[in-house]
């Protein structure tokens, strides 16, 4: 029904897809399992019509099809739930439901699509007013929305890509029944996901992807766990993750205690000491990404004592946090962490008023200290004069971590995701760099949603779930499948707690 | 504070409604500001811009911005004048087509080259100007069909003129295709979320470009129908019409960032503009009054839609009540 | 700590824009049809020496202060103001009653002060509350020209005989004195921008509003400061149509926000801000007046001169524009 022919995609120097191919028949469910950075979502544009491959082509139905726009992919039977969700927060439920449907004729009759939109949400179980604004929607229920949007589009081919990452395990379960009955009317599926599990819970069969490629296409009566992340690793577990150096006596950290974030986030305290890396992990929506954004100033509503050494830090003051050399690195670095100019300003760019004589700028300073710290995150140091936006995501990610560096003492990187849009080649360095900062004494407190990275490079883990702590880990008690279980399904913490 | 009343979608109708009030309120009971003459003025004026105040007032919904309307409108008059010798309906058809057709090449170019629409209308701000340079050798054009000048304005109903009756009929038929057709939805879609609404399948540039090829069409149909009415056009245009449609659009409910606005909330601003210079042309108040307090309600508008208007009174210590927010920041997927 | 740590060889700086033209394709583009332009012009018979040129000059340069003013609002991220018309007609009507009342100095300074104090809280504005920049402008030249209306009663102010301002008028050296102002500013103007911790934050800030707040820029001082030099620099603009017409009114500088915006664009400056120089603004400046002059000594009329500069301005600003910003 749906073959793919060696598809190939580059962003800028990164190689997101390097060939690949896989054919995909009427009535399967297919998995999609990969790394983070191994090209799904990639994939999943391509086959959308939102990105454009280089090179490969795309059969429907035995005829290759150049899929130039989402509305044609739609226009061919494909529909797709994308990773960040496409609902538009100012339109209602039904308007997002139908909104973009090709089914919808130009004068839109409402009663007709109010029916059918309300019985694809009871399909899914819930019983939402179709005329709320999706801006009143949790995250959760936004993606139960995208879900119904997708049930309404009678496509033949639908792609979902991450669609549980943010729900329930009941709501996940009344999504895949969904799903089965589409399947039985002969519809075919591609299935994105993190959860292994559900591979299994759903799939007929799994296509792995490792580096742009895809590595293996299996039956799923025909493979198991463990060979599943044999073959998305697809090299030993320890060569990526550098061990922990020897420690400086942890006496100074960062005291978070009652941080409390409305509607997200509960009493959350926290011990971060100097020379560690302190992770919180959790899924999308847990909070764990807004604690780390309160600390560094961002989130004005949040309330709760912080001290780093003993000294108060008071939060909301993006100015006091940066005077203590506290680095935020965010996990959207195009819209905040890189600046669209040279790697030069971008490294220096706190610094700028320690270069200034009579209120002058000294460029020859500078650059002389922008070439020492970027050979210090080991950033070319040809490239200062490069833009620092069309780096590749490890470059970048190094060049948002230069900006700790240089200060008159010792601070803090508050990091979301930190490898986010890294390729995997990249992350060892990336991984390196965070056992350097910790050598150097400063604080590292990050989050990530990717569990091999929190297991890899933790020296002491904090799950969250729903906007509480449900367990805390020294480094030698980490594993991975408690820290799972943590994070998708606590027994531990009632379902009221959020 | 009251949040429901604030909200963009009534606020439109607030302000225009608080406006007649305090006029009455200030007329109190003299009979200077509620009678027929005021009306039918402030419909006269408002058959001045409404209609540029509607195209430029889609073109910020849908996130982009038409400078090019400033001198579209004038450019239309002179076109009007120009064809429309033997007749006057003629003329005001070459003068849409044309607003269109500049509008059109305007979308082209911004959708086809993924340029920012302040350039690129700036550019055609420029061209349009001088178009209406060339066309009438730089003098002022005056109609010789004064008849169908007096036609146009001629009282119909006590209140309306010919020339309100076309601008009021055009936003009714804008409000109607607003409403009922999925047209509305899909503009405030791609004003509020461009990548979501491209990635549900609209087609964004289709859109774009027929907001440009419209707001090139409304302001001219807006100009040629103002040359008519006053039965004169100069290639320098008749009046700085920008700033007042900005304006108006802004009042109406129309926000600049995309997203949110509708036909009959940007008919409530230009009323809004014009019921209150009439109303005080009526109170016999000075020019300035007009002026200042416009300036003041815009200054406002921008300050109450301030996205850091919240945090900057809460860091100042100032206390009020919270409305319940939509989902916090950090949901981008990880 | 950075004097005690090898030296890493490498090229002196360069100056910024040279260094754009030298490895930006599209800058490439640029720079031709501006050396295009320029030959076109100096291949045009008696270019440099008709009398028309001196006159083009003080225009070009009035307008040119207004355009050197938007280069900060448009670097900062703010894309234009509708307000800087406004603004420089009441610093002009502000510089001569002062002038009749005060004289030279205190007109100077009322002016800049006026300029500077009104541009610089709707900088405040937009930084702080992080109000819509065009809206605020357009309120604020309502507001202006309501103001000077009940103000001055729309009259126009005449300098009194020797008011002394004299010494400001005519020429300096042969060169129109607007044409030195402007250069001023634009010297100024681009220490600022190259040389300066504000300068360079306003760049940043610009290049990405939401990594400046979170890297820790100070943004509400310079999105304020960038609205306060353009105030200042457009001020300048409103003492120079003073002098030049020995009176004031608030028919001045009309219009001028959009012949500015133009320059700035033409110089290369992106509307979505985050990048440009003072530099970029001086050529577009000049480039608009070349051809101006140019097609004035080619017999084109003043209609099809207006006409030729809009297209002219429109394609510069087609191949110009990267993607939208």
């Amino acid at each position: 029904m749906l073959v793919a022919n060696q598809l190939t995609k580059s962003f800028g120097p990164v190689e997101a897809l390097r060939g690949v191919s896989f054919s995909l028949a009427a009535g399967e469910i297919r998995g999609v399992c990969g790394e983070n950075g191994a090209g799904k979502s990639t994939l999943m544009k391509l086959l959308m019509g939102v990105f454009h491959p280089d090179s490969g082509t795309i059969e429907i139905d035995g005829r290759t099809q150049a899929i130039d726009s989402p509305q044609k992919a739609q226009e061919l039977g494909l529909a797709m739930v994308a990773q960040e969700l496409s609902l538009v927060a100012h339109l209602s439920i039904l308007d997002n439901i139908w909104l973009g449907n090709r089914a919808v004729p130009f004068l839109h009759r409402r009663v007709r699509f109010r029916r059918r939109a309300a019985e694809a949400l009871r399909l899914l179980a819930v019983d939402y007013d179709l005329d709320r604004p999706v801006s009143d929607l949790t995250i959760g229920e936004r993606q139960i929305v995208e879900v119904a949007r997708l049930l309404v589009r009678d496509a033949r081919i639908l792609i979902l890509d991450e669609p549980s990452a943010t729900l329930s395990d009941i709501e996940i379960e009344r999504m895949m029944s969904a799903l089965r009955g589409l399947r039985s009317e002969g519809r075919s599926i591609l299935y994105v996901t993190h959860r292994l599990g559900e591979f299994f819970d759903i799939c007929d069969s799994v296509t792995v992807l490792r580096n742009g490629k895809d590595v293996a296409t299996h039956q799923i009566a025909e493979i198991n766990r463990q060979k599943l992340i044999e073959l998305m690793l697809g090299r030993g577990f320890d060569e990526m993750y550098p061990e922990p150096t020897g420690q400086p006596p942890a006496m100074q950290a960062l005291v978070i205690s009652d941080l409390r974030i409305p509607g997200l986030v509960n009493d959350f305290s926290l011990v971060a000491p100097r020379g560690q890396i302190t992770c919180i992990a959790g899924q999308v929506g847990a909070g764990a990404a807004t604690i780390v954004r309160s600390l560094a100033g961002l989130v004005p509503e949040a309330t709760g004592t912080v001290t780093l050494d003993g000294r108060p830090l008071p939060l909301g003051s993006i100015a006091k946090r940066v005077a203590r050399n506290i680095t935020f690195v965010s996990e959207d670095r195009a819209k905040e962490g890189i600046f669209h100019r040279s790697v030069l300003e971008n490294v220096v760019a706190a610094r700028l008023p320690r270069f200034t004589r009579v209120g002058l700028l000294s460029w020859r300073r500078l650059r002389r200290f922008g070439a020492d710290i970027c050979k210090r995150v080991m950033v070319d140091a040809t490239r200062l004069d490069s833009n620092a936006f069309y780096l590749s995501g490890g470059n970048q990610q190094k060049v948002l971590f230069a900006r700790a560096l240089g200060g008159e003492q010792a601070g803090a990187l508050l990091i979301n995701e930190p490898t986010h849009g890294v390729d995997v080649g990249a992350r060892a360095e990336i991984y390196r760099l965070l056992r350097q900062f910790c050598a150097a004494g400063h604080v590292l407190l990050m989050t990530s949603s990717d569990l091999e990275e929190v297991v890899g490079i933790a020296d002491t883990v904090v799950t969250m779930y729903r906007g509480r702590i449900v367990a805390k880990y020294a480094r030698d008690r980490i594993n991975m499948s408690a820290i799972l279980a943590d994070i998708t399904h606590p027994t531990a913490v009632s379902e009221a707690a959020s | 504070m009251s949040n429901r009343l604030l909200r963009p979608a009534v606020r439109p109708y607030l302000i225009l409604a608080t406006v007649i009030v305090l006029l009455a309120a200030v007329d109190g009971g003299q009979g200077r500001f509620l009678t027929i003459a005021t009306a039918y003025s402030t419909l006269q004026s408002f058959a001045g811009f409404a209609l540029v105040a509607l195209g430029l007032g889609l073109t910020m919904l849908i996130g982009e911005f038409d400078l090019s309307v400033a001198t579209v409108y004038g450019l239309a008059g002179c076109v009007a004048l120009l064809t429309g010798e033997t007749n006057p309906w003629l003329g005001i058809l070459s003068a849409i087509a044309i607003g269109a057709g500049f509008g059109f090449a305007q979308g082209l170019i911004i959708t086809a080259l993924d340029l920012g629409s302040v350039s690129v209308t700036l550019g055609g701000l420029l061209t349009a100007s001088g178009l209406s340079f060339v066309i009438t050798h730089d003098t002022d054009l005056s109609a010789n069909n004064l008849d169908f000048s007096m036609a146009l304005n001629e009282p119909l109903a006590d209140i309306f003129s010919l020339r309100s009756l076309v601008t009021v009929g055009v936003f009714i038929l804008a409000a109607v295709t607003f409403n009922a057709t999925r047209l509305g939805r899909d503009f405030i879609a791609v004003g509020s979320d461009r990548r979501a609404t491209m990635i549900a399948g609209v087609g964004v540039k289709k859109l774009v470009l027929g907001a440009f090829t419209f707001s090139g069409a409304c302001a001219s149909l807006g100009g040629a129908l103002l040359s008519y009415g006053l039965a004169t056009a100069a290639p320098t245009g008749l009046s700085d019409v920008l700033v007042p449609s900005a304006a108006a659009a802004i009042l109406g409910g129309v926000s600049l960032g995309g997203g949110a606005g509708t036909p009959f909330g940007i008919a409530a601003g230009v009323l809004t503009l014009t019921v209150l210079r009439s109303g005080l042309n009526a109170l016999a108040a000075p020019p300035v009054a007009h002026d200042l307090v416009i300036g003041f309600i815009l200054l406002t508008v921008a300050v109450l839609d301030a996205p850091y208007l919240r945090r900057q009174l809460t860091a100042l210590g100032l206390s009020f009540r919270r409305r319940p927010r939509g989902p916090p920041q950090s949901q981008r997927p990880a | 700590m950075s004097a005690e740590l090898p030296v890493i060889p490498n090229r002196p700086a360069p100056v910024p824009y040279l260094a754009a033209l030298t490895r930006n394709p599209r800058a490439k583009a640029r720079a031709a049809v501006l050396c295009a332009l320029l030959l076109f012009a100096v291949l045009t018979p008696s270019f440099l020496s008709m009398p028309s040129l001196t006159s083009l000059l003080a225009t070009a340069s009035v307008i040119g202060c207004v355009a050197a003013g938007m280069t900060f609002i448009t670097i900062g991220g703010n894309i234009m103001s509708f307000a800087l018309g406004g603004t420089a007609a009441i610093s002009g009507v502000a510089f001569a009653t002062t002038l009749n009342a005060a004289g030279l100095i205190p007109a100077l300074i009322c002016a800049l002060l006026l300029g500077g104090l009104v541009t610089g809280f709707q900088g405040f504005i937009v930084g702080s509350i992080r109000a819509n920049p065009i809206i605020v402008s357009i309120a604020a030249n309502i507001l202006i020209y309501g103001a000077a209306s009940w103000i001055t009663n729309n009259e126009t102010i005449n300098y009194l005989p020797n008011a002394g301002a004299a010494a400001l008028q005519g020429t300096l050296f042969g060169v129109p004195i607007e044409f030195l102002a402007f250069i001023m500013l634009i010297v100024i103007g681009q220490i600022i921008l190259t040389f300066t911790v504000f300068g360079r934050n306003l760049l940043l800030i610009g290049s990405g509003l939401h990594t400046a707040e979170a890297t820790g820029l100070p943004i509400v001082r310079t999105l304020t400061g960038a609205y306060l030099w353009a105030g200042l620099f457009t001020a300048v603009c409103g003492i120079l149509l003073s002098l030049r017409y020995s009176q004031a009114n608030m028919e001045y500088a009309l219009h001028y926000d959009y012949d500015a915006i133009a320059a700035v664009l033409v110089g290369g400056t992106p509307i979505g801000g985050g990048d440009g120089s003072m530099i970029r603004t001086l050529i577009g400046v000049g480039a608009i007046a070349m051809i101006q002059d140019v097609l004035l000594l080619h017999g084109f009329e003043e209609e099809w001169r207006y006409l030729v500069t809009g297209l002219i301005v429109l394609l510069v600003i087609i191949l110009y524009s990267g993607r939208r910003g």
